[in-house]
């Protein structure tokens, strides 16, 4: 199969070291690039802990929100404990209603999609896409996604990076408001009815969780389907493959999860002076576990830079790996088993017209990250 | 005909009669406990993991390379743990037990 136009910006320095001493926010941060180390590090949370409020994600968040995240920013036991309040919520994602009702929104966009002359992907196809999705999940009505999608790609920053953070903070508490006035059956009521440690949830740690669900499954799931969109509009011979051999979408849809790996890199703090790999690390300094990195690890993955939507074994980590790992993947991987389906039912070819590529640009490496805007034309298939 | 029983971490023996095609697809048609199979069986997820009882190692063979990677580091892994994904069933593997290591 084809090659991506994935430049792999960690191959030279994972191909010395499992390790690189970078900086970001001033400060030093040891970046493990190579799977099985970052495998194992996400998995010894003692060493390397998540209990560092607005300091998991890299860049640190401290500008965008005022709550420590639950369950990501805390470390087991006690992560254990704030993961099982939610965890039905996310598990619905395997119900039968819950795939019927993702065919029929997947279906209505595509459809919709492919009737467009042209289809600008991220605003017009992926945030709706994605937000409609998330109604599913947080079992909200399907219209309160019109807020969401007022909301651009990212929930934190504008386009300029200037924080917004405080406004979805204000949203999500008075859904809890209303939630406490008059409880449902969607994740804010269930949120504030919780026990926890035999009492109820602080309004703090409701909002760390709110605050997670919707900034985690947002630039993540619309980074992915644009990266899917743009992988099958430059491999036509991928839409076929998958209209000719429907079994190939569950493997494919791990490999373009592996291919994008949307999340580049999350931190861990570490408690004590520790040395990671040779690189020394401070008590209270970062190490970073890079996903992206890790998914085209060579020793592993064969011909990495490759994508091959019949791989399999594919042990990437794009949803992390251990005791937090994705709790948003089974949503995940049933929006892009869906799309890719829905897409090869509907489209027989796509073509991208501008495409305009969001770059994380850092101190020691520049990475390619999905897309600020995607033009494309899709072709239906019986036109 | 091939008839597996799965013993899932609550302790619990469930017997499948004419299980056919993976054994982790036998175990998601039967919702068997602590098979969650998130990446629908492509070696990606880890949530499929079953520890083989040792007399059957033999004929279902052991983790390759890569597999074992994916288990290394999985609590509760053994010598005789599988992804059950990468299990593909036989009329060989009539009898075959395993136990669910679950999360
Ligand atoms: C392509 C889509 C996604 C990717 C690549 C992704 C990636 C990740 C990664 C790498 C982690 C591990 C965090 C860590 O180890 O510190 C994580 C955790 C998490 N994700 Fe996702 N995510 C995606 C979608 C979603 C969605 C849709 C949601 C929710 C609606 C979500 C909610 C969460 C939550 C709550 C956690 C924390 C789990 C814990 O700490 O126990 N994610 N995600
Ligand atoms: S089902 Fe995911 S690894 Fe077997």
């Amino acid at each position: 199969m084809s090659q991506c136009p994935y430049h792999d910006p960690f191959k030279e320095a994972r191909r010395e070291k499992p390790v690189m001493a970078t900086e970001f926010d001033g400060e030093p941060v040891a970046m493990l690039i190579g799977l099985k180390e970052v495998r194992k590090a996400a998995r010894d949370h003692e060493t390397f802990s998540s209990d560092a409020p607005f300091r998991v994600p890299i860049p640190r968040e401290e500008d965008v929100r005022t709550v420590r995240q639950y369950p990501l920013e805390v470390d087991p036991p006690v992560h254990t404990e704030y993961r099982k309040i939610v965890e039905p919520f996310f598990r619905r994602a395997t119900k039968p209603e819950y795939i019927e009702k993702m065919e029929t929104l997947v279906d209505e966009l595509v459809v919709d999609a492919v009737n467009r002359d042209s289809i600008e992907i991220v605003r017009e196809f992926a945030i709706p896409l994605q937000s409609r999705a998330l109604t599913f999940l947080l079992n909200m009505p399907e219209s309160e996604a019109d807020i969401w999608i007022q909301w651009g790609t990212h929930v934190f920053r504008d386009e300029s990076g200037v924080s917004k953070g405080h406004e979805m903070e204000a949203y999500t508490n008075d859904l809890f408001d209303k939630a406490e006035a008059n409880p449902g059956d969607d994740f804010f009521s269930a949120l504030t009815q919780a026990e926890f440690q035999g009492r109820k949830l602080t309004r703090d740690e409701m909002q760390g969780y709110a605050n997670i669900a919707f900034a985690g499954g947002r630039d993540t799931v619309i980074n992915t389907i644009s990266m899917v969109i743009a992988y099958l509009a430059e491999h036509p011979e991928a839409l076929d493959a998958l209209r000719d051999n429907p079994k190939l979408v569950t493997s494919a849809t791990e490999e373009l999860f592996r291919y994008a790996s949307p999340v580049t890199h999350l931190g861990r703090m570490c408690p004590v002076d520790t040395d990671v790999h040779g690189v020394k690390v401070e008590a209270g300094k970062l190490i970073s576990l890079n996903w992206a990195a890790a998914n085209f690890d060579e020793t592993v993955f064969d011909d990495p830079e490759t994508v091959k939507l019949d791989r399999r074994p594919n042990p990437h980590i794009a949803f992390g790996n251990g005791a937090h790992n994705c709790l948003g993947a089974p949503h995940a991987r049933l929006i892009v088993r869906t799309l890719l389906k829905k897409l090869s039912q509907h489209a027989a070819s796509i073509s991208i017209t501008t495409a305009h590529r969001k770059v994380e640009k850092e101190a020691d490496y520049e990475r390619r990250n999905a897309f600020h805007t995607l033009d494309v034309t899709i072709e239906p298939r019986d036109a | 005909m091939t008839r597996v029983t799965f013993i899932t971490p609550d302790g619990n023996q469930v017997q499948v009669e004419d299980a056919v095609g993976s054994l982790m697809n036998v175990a998601t048609d039967n919702d068997i406990t602590g098979i969650d199979a998130d990446c629908g069986g492509v070696g990606s997820c880890g949530t499929c993991h079953v520890r083989v009882r040792p007399e059957w190692l033999e004929k279902v063979g052991k983790a390759d390379a890569l597999e074992k990677d994916l288990l290394d580091l999985e609590e509760n892994a053994t010598e005789c743990s599988r992804l059950s994904c990468q299990i593909e069933l036989t009329d060989e593997h009539d009898g075959l037990v395993v136990e669910v290591a679950g999360r």
